[in-house]
């Protein structure tokens, strides 16, 4: 991975961090426009004013990335709306590429089932690469916090690609 | 003896997530689009309005073409219509005296042409005056 403190060309980064980073934005919104206004926006803050800065780019940006979902959220008047909008009106598909292999799809699918406050830490520290001291710091909740809602999540996932492998 | 959440946890890995389309890409190249470049952006669009606005102007007030000289009218005909006259019944004044109305009505027709565009102008003037003419009495 291309470090984020030493790169000139965005684009670079972008290419090769974009997805996740998109992913992460999604998870936090309604739509998939409203992805890429909050990617964009906390992107272009990380790179004109952040990533110099010392500690983790990779925690640098996923605030930059809340920060700005939350901001959109509180604009859009939807902060009541947030956990049905996030856990009720999301389309895992366009998540993720499509995958050929059966799991992986199934996988996929699973993901949406998650409450959102799992599928937050899942995403985080899958595709944000965040310790949970990260995430906790991240959520505003404890690391022990974070790392018990990865282990829910985990057990959910597993009970939920079973149950769809033998269906 | 193998984690169950590590084997998950690289599967979750090896989901791709979608990539941001161009637009975002480009929205974004627009947004870091170095300052002196945009300033290059703004300079080149103000040199381009300028050029435009001097070429309107060269061309409204520099090029404008020769041809329209004012057309070089010459005379060529000056008529009179034969006055037509038209005696009322004499009218007394208010000082007393009397006068007989006559209306006189005419047309004057000035011609000119302008041999090289081939133009003419003709001025043509209905005339119309009333006037009186005092009579004696006795």
């Amino acid at each position: 991975m291309h470090d984020a403190h030493a790169a000139q060309d965005w684009r670079a980064w972008f290419a090769e961090n974009g997805a996740r980073l998109r992913l992460i934005a999604r998870q936090w919104t309604r739509s998939e426009a409203d992805a890429d206004d909050v990617l964009q926006e906390a992107f272009v803050r990380f790179w004109k004013h952040q990533r110099h800065l010392p500690g983790n780019p990779n925690a640098l940006v996923v605030t930059s990335i809340r920060r700005s979902a939350l901001d959109l959220l509180r604009r859009s008047d939807r902060r009541t709306l947030r956990e049905k909008a996030v856990g009720e009106d999301m389309e895992t598909v366009t998540w993720f590429e499509p995958e050929a292999d059966p799991r992986l799809a199934a996988l996929a699918e699973s993901l949406k089932l998650l409450p959102a406050e799992q599928r937050e830490v899942v995403v985080l520290k899958v595709w944000g690469d965040l310790t949970f001291d990260e995430i906790g710091e991240q959520l505003s909740i404890s690391p022990n916090t974070a790392a018990s809602r990865w282990r829910y999540a985990m057990e959910a996932l597993r009970r939920n690609i079973t149950a769809r492998t033998h269906d | 003896m193998t984690d169950p959440d590590h084997d998950l946890e690289q599967a979750l890995r090896a989901l791709r997530p979608a990539a941001p389309g161009p637009a975002v890409t480009a929205r974004i190249d627009a947004e870091l689009a170095p300052p002196v470049a945009r300033r290059g952006v703004i300079i080149a669009w103000s040199a381009g309005f300028a050029a435009a606005a001097a070429a309107l102007v060269a061309f409204v007030f520099v090029a404008e073409p020769a041809e329209p000289e004012a057309p070089a009218y010459q005379l060529v005909r000056a008529e009179r219509t034969r006055p037509e006259v038209q005696l009322f019944r004499p009218v007394e004044l208010a000082d007393g005296s009397y006068a007989r109305p006559v209306r006189v009505r005419w047309e004057d027709t000035t011609r000119w042409e302008d041999a090289r565009t081939q133009t003419r102008l003709i001025d043509h003037r209905p005339n119309d005056r009333l006037a009186f003419l005092p009579l004696e009495t006795n």
